[in-house]
């Protein structure tokens, strides 16, 4: 069984968002409610200021905070390590929301962030939140994939519908192998820079794990113990505008 | 304002005839489409398990032509990804991309043709449209039309369009409809408030009127000017990978200064960012140019050298033309003496603001680095100088050797298409050939001495004209196809928007716009994904590439192909006109007939025949023929660059100018070279080489206004589109809207706070915007991105308000190419 985990190279980032628009439409997330979200910091005077991006899908890690405070354990963690909401058994407390280190995770039925609101527009129907016309094919409650219903939290599922679905024993998901393209996550696929790298952590010979290894990847807030699966990688540390959030004065500011 | 709501009547007319003589498209459960039956007209979701259709077809958000996969499952598209058979695409996305589902299922689309009830137009008058049938629509605008013919006033008649691509929208089409018609404003472009400043210094330079294409992966040294390579400049997605590649893959690492107003996310990501005066861009350029001489570095085997081999080129002193062989260069000597010899960086420095030793730094590195590629787009010549900053910066490519080398950059080849199914010469009437129309200037005085006698369009002048019968009349009939003067031209609401209240108005978008919120008729067309549509590559790397649009499903809607629709309304024009458009059938056919060309000539990907080309979703042959290698010119003879071209053969083919080589002394500007005297002012001695010259700020105020294009533009609907307006400006934090990047200084010093309203004002206008205080932008500049403001652009541009850029940027054009300067307004500002 595969340990999935992604890799995301600060160096080639170049803070486009179309991880954030594939998974929008492929997750068929509200406007502004993006599994999927590049940050943007600004430091610094003219003529010498310095901006700065840095893009945060869930870390679905290891020893997830928001697993441990759900009371019903709608929250879990896959065998191929990837963390998922039961959306059969979230009661919408939003503790694991309060939990999540990283800011990863949404309910439903909050203000929208522009009017009119895209759910009076496309309105859902049974426990469905909305019905965009342009859905996908794929809804799988037990694992929090497809439109959210109302009431629950949500959050990436390392598109699950397409992960789930890769042969056994698969090193690499990538775009650029035919054989995987399909079950390779939205995000990575499309990325144009080919700044996201995607497979078995286990496995010493994937992808991910050389670029971890060689490009000494480093996790978020490591000190929270939660061991995300999404490494990030960078070259000399000072070529491209994607960095790590630190305040010049050494502060992580996610 | 009515425009959208109106459009129930659409649903309730079909239910009430049935289906029309067009045929209702059936969506779905066999529902038909109307305003509010999207989501009952919806089938049952489709199952899981997967069986999605992928149809390859090419995105419409932008002109890089990106070929798609899109995902239809069950007949319902749900999902967009790149192509990986496109060239451009390689199975990737720009974050527009995966948007166009949401533009198919856009709940503000028209949903049928229509016509309009009320005769008065405003903003605040309710067109009422009503649905008609599509027989009554084409007949409608064609008798209009054969009444104006027949009248000799054909000339009144203008077909603007936009984004038209390919044999199918445009060159089977659109040009020969104007021709066969016959009308000298049939068709207008829009590149005039595109990016003419590049055609034109390119045209005046090397003889190419054309963008360039650029072999960035093997480049090691990018000098980017205001093309913002990472937001906005074409082909975004490629450019994506591109940056990729050479930031994160290839050895050695590609370096990348980068100059613009403010600290955006290209100005980030390079090695250097320089934050320029506004329209200053050509005093770096001849200053880097400067440094390049002096010390030295420029390449000997592309520009030729002093005949005795030492570097004669001293700040300030003149020197013999004599004492210089030149090889691909004509003038450079000449340049020198008159221009260059005292363009040092200190003296740039004090024009442009930037730091002297950061210029020096910066030109050491573009001339000791190859090869090195200088670009430039809108920005650098979209001021009054800007054909002047374009033919400095595009001289440093000279300078250095690139044009035509590895690493470098050169022109796009078309494709091989097979034959049109008509020759529209063949069906030239008389009155086409001599009738009246051919006496009477362009509406917008393109190519008139009293107009823009260089410019290859200004549409941006046609409103003006028309309200003062500059050009000697005024439009009768305006047909528009991908374009919205109404809203995107200078001074918009003063000139173009009076202008369209006495036109009788055809629009053929299939969205709502501030153009069809003053048309008479609506003939919406099929969204992109609905469409059969051929394209030739924009300028991207030189070889020739051509990718074909498919439908992916069918329309949901009563809406028709534009390339149709115009063959059906050329076909009621009597006369030969209609034989010709009734030869050519359809939009599908034509594409028919130009596959028939790959069966001689198959492309790299197999790619032979229609289908061939439908599977693949392009055709391309690599790589680009011509090479210049160390000043010799090379083309490919099949196995390598191996054929040695002739002068003659560069002059024909490459450097396409008086001399056949790269012209410091413009001989295209010469042959102008009265009328450009008279109206420009400039020195004679020095009027046809690049030099400085101040720009022309407008506005009358105190601080410069930029508004530039981000990566959510979505070829406009981005206005309109939920997902787009949330993620506008994210380094500035515009996740509702469009903010207006302001100074600290500034903004203290007028007791405007972050995120308080402003009110900007220039001679033209006033606008309310959002502050963003923030050290992104110059002290001297507020930085508004052009976006929102629209008037009549769907629900959420309505909801939204926002500010619209154009009512505040006064109408001043290069004289010389025509650019509309968008970035030439000062404007004031305070708190509102």
């Amino acid at each position: 069984m595969a340990k999935w985990g992604m890799v995301i190279d600060l160096e080639k980032c170049t803070g486009c968002q179309a991880c954030s628009t594939a998974c929008q439409m492929e997750n068929n997330r509200l406007p502004g409610e993006n599994y999927q979200d590049v940050l943007y910091y600004t430091e610094g005077k003219q003529p010498t200021p310095t901006l700065k991006w840095f893009p945060r899908p869930c870390m679905h890690c290891e020893e997830p905070s928001c697993l441990h405070v759900c009371p019903t354990k709608a929250t879990f963690k896959t065998a191929d390590g990837v963390v998922l909401i039961d959306w059969n058994k979230c009661i919408g407390c939003k503790f694991c929301m309060i939990a999540c280190p990283y800011g990863v995770r949404f309910y439903t039925d909050e203000k929208p962030l522009i009017e009119p609101n895209i759910k009076d527009v496309f309105k859902g129907s049974g426990d469905l939140s909305w019905n965009p016309p342009y859905k996908g094919p794929q809804q799988d409650n037990a694992h929090g994939v497809g439109i959210q219903p109302n009431g629950v939290v949500s959050k990436c599922t390392f598109c699950y519908h397409k992960i789930s679905k890769a042969p056994a024993g698969t090193a690499n998901l990538t775009n650029e192998d035919e054989a995987t393209r399909e079950f390779t996550p939205a995000c990575v696929r499309t990325c144009a820079p080919t700044a996201r790298y995607f497979g078995d952590l286990d496995n010493p010979n994937s992808e991910v794990s050389r670029m971890i290894s060689s490009k000494k990847g480093t996790r978020l807030l490591e000190h929270t113990g939660n061991k995300p699966q999404v490494y990030y990688v960078t070259g000399s540390g000072a070529g491209g505008g994607a960095a790590v959030p630190m305040g010049r004065n050494g502060i992580n500011k996610v | 304002m009515n425009i959208l709501n109106t459009l129930i009547t659409r649903r309730r007319f079909l239910q009430a005839a049935g289906a029309t003589s067009a045929g209702a498209v059936a969506l779905g459960s066999g529902k038909i489409g109307g305003f509010a039956t999207l989501s009952e007209a919806q089938a049952a979701a489709p199952e899981a398990s997967g069986g999605a259709t992928v149809t390859k077809s090419i995105c419409g958000q932008c002109p890089a032509r990106c070929g798609i996969d899109i995902y239809n499952t069950n007949g319902r598209v749900h999902a967009i990804y790149g192509n990986n058979d496109h060239p451009i695409a390689n199975g990737k996305g720009c974050p527009k991309m995966h948007l166009g589902t949401y533009m198919l299922y856009d709940p503000d689309r028209f949903k049928g043709p229509m016509k309009r009830t009320n005769p008065n137009k405003g903003r605040n008058e309710d067109p009422k449209f009503v649905p008609i049938s599509w027989d009554e629509a084409y007949k409608t605008v064609a008798d209009r039309l054969n009444n104006l013919r027949d009248k000799g006033e054909s000339h009144k008649f203008g077909l603007f369009f936009g984004r038209g691509w390919g044999a199918t929208d445009v060159g089977l089409t659109i040009v020969p409809f104007g021709e066969l018609y016959g009308s000298p404003n049939a068709p207008i472009g829009h590149s005039s408030i595109c990016s003419d400043g590049s055609v034109l210094a390119k045209q005046c330079t090397d003889g190419n009127a054309s963008y360039s294409s650029y072999d960035y992966r093997h480049s090691n040294y990018l000098l980017i000017f205001g093309a913002n390579f990472l937001e906005a400049f074409r082909p975004y997605n490629n450019n994506l990978q591109v940056w990729g590649y050479i930031r994160g893959v290839k050895t050695p690492k590609t370096r990348v200064t980068y100059v613009d107003v403010h600290m955006n996310q290209t100005a980030a990501a390079a090695d250097r960012a320089l934050l320029v005066k506004p329209g200053t861009d050509g005093a770096l350029a001849l200053a880097i140019a400067h440094v390049i001489l002096t010390e030295g570095l420029w390449e000997k085997s592309f520009v030729g050298d002093f005949k005795d081999g030492a570097n004669l080129f001293k700040t300030g002193q003149t020197l013999d033309p004599a004492s210089f062989n030149e090889k691909w260069v004509k003038g450079l000597i000449e340049w020198w003496n008159a221009e260059l010899k005292d363009r040092t960086p200190k003296w740039a420095a004090g024009v442009t603001t930037i730091a002297e030793d950061l210029i020096t730094q910066t030109a050491r590195e573009f001339g000791s680095t190859r090869p090195a590629i200088a670009l430039f787009e809108r920005g650098a010549h979209v001021h009054s100088n800007g054909v002047l900053n374009g033919m400095a910066i595009h001289s440093l490519n000279a300078l250095v050797g690139s044009l035509f080398a590895e690493g470098g950059l050169g022109y796009q080849m078309g494709p091989s298409y097979g034959p049109s199914p008509a020759n529209a010469a063949d069906y030239m009437d008389d009155y086409a050939k001599n009738g009246p129309h051919k006496k009477m200037p362009r509406i917008d005085l393109k190519g008139h001495e009293d107009g823009y006698l260089m410019a290859k369009n200004m549409i941006q002048e046609v409103g003006k004209n028309h309200l003062s019968g500059k050009a000697g009349y005024k439009l009768d009939t305006a047909l528009f196809y991908m374009t919205n003067p109404v809203f995107s031209t200078p001074n918009a609401k003063n000139e173009w928007e009076e202008a369209v209240k006495t036109m009788f108005v055809i629009d053929t978008s299939p969205f709502p716009s501030e153009v069809a919120m003053m048309a008479d008729i609506i003939l919406p067309d099929n969204t992109y994904i609905e469409r059969y549509q051929d394209a030739p590559t924009y300028p991207f790397q030189g070889f020739p590439l051509a990718q074909l649009r498919v439908p992916a499903i069918k329309p949901l809607y009563d809406t028709r192909t534009f390339g149709d629709s115009l063959i059906a309304i050329g076909s009621l024009i009597k006369g030969p006109t209609s034989e010709y458009f009734k030869k050519l059938e359809s939009a599908e056919n034509i594409v028919r007939h130009l596959a028939k060309g790959f069966e001689k000539d198959p492309g790299d990907n197999g790619v032979k025949d229609f289908e061939t080309w439908k599977a693949k979703g392009c055709w391309f042959k690599k790589p680009y023929v011509y090479r210049q290698v160390r000043g010799e010119f090379l083309k490919w003879d099949g196995k390598g660059y191996n054929n040695p071209m002739s002068a003659e053969d560069v002059k024909k083919d490459l450097l396409m100018t008086d001399s056949g080589k790269f012209e410091f002394v413009s001989s295209y500007m010469e042959h102008k070279k009265d009328w450009v005297l008279a109206k420009t002012g400039r020195d004679p001695v020095k009027y046809n080489m690049p030099h400085w010259e101040e720009p022309k700020y407008t506005g009358g105020g105190d601080v410069h206004f930029i508004s530039p294009k981000t990566a959510m533009h979505a070829e406009g609907r981005g206005g309109n589109i939920p997902h787009a307006i949330t993620l506008l400006q994210p380094a500035a934090g515009g996740n509702k809207g469009a903010l207006a990047e302001i100074h600290p200084s500034l903004a203290s010093a007028k007791g405007i706070k972050d995120g308080g309203r402003i009110k900007i004002k220039s001679a033209v206008g006033e606008i309310i915007a959002t502050a963003r205080v923030t050290e992104l932008t110059r002290p001297d500049t507020i930085v508004l991105p052009f976006e929102h403001g629209h008037w009549a652009w769907g629900r959420w541009a309505k909801a939204l308000g926002g500010s619209h850029v154009d009512e505040i940027v006064p109408q001043q054009s290069d004289r010389i190419s025509g650019m509309c300067n968008y970035y030439t307004g000062k404007v004031t500002v305070e708190r509102a």
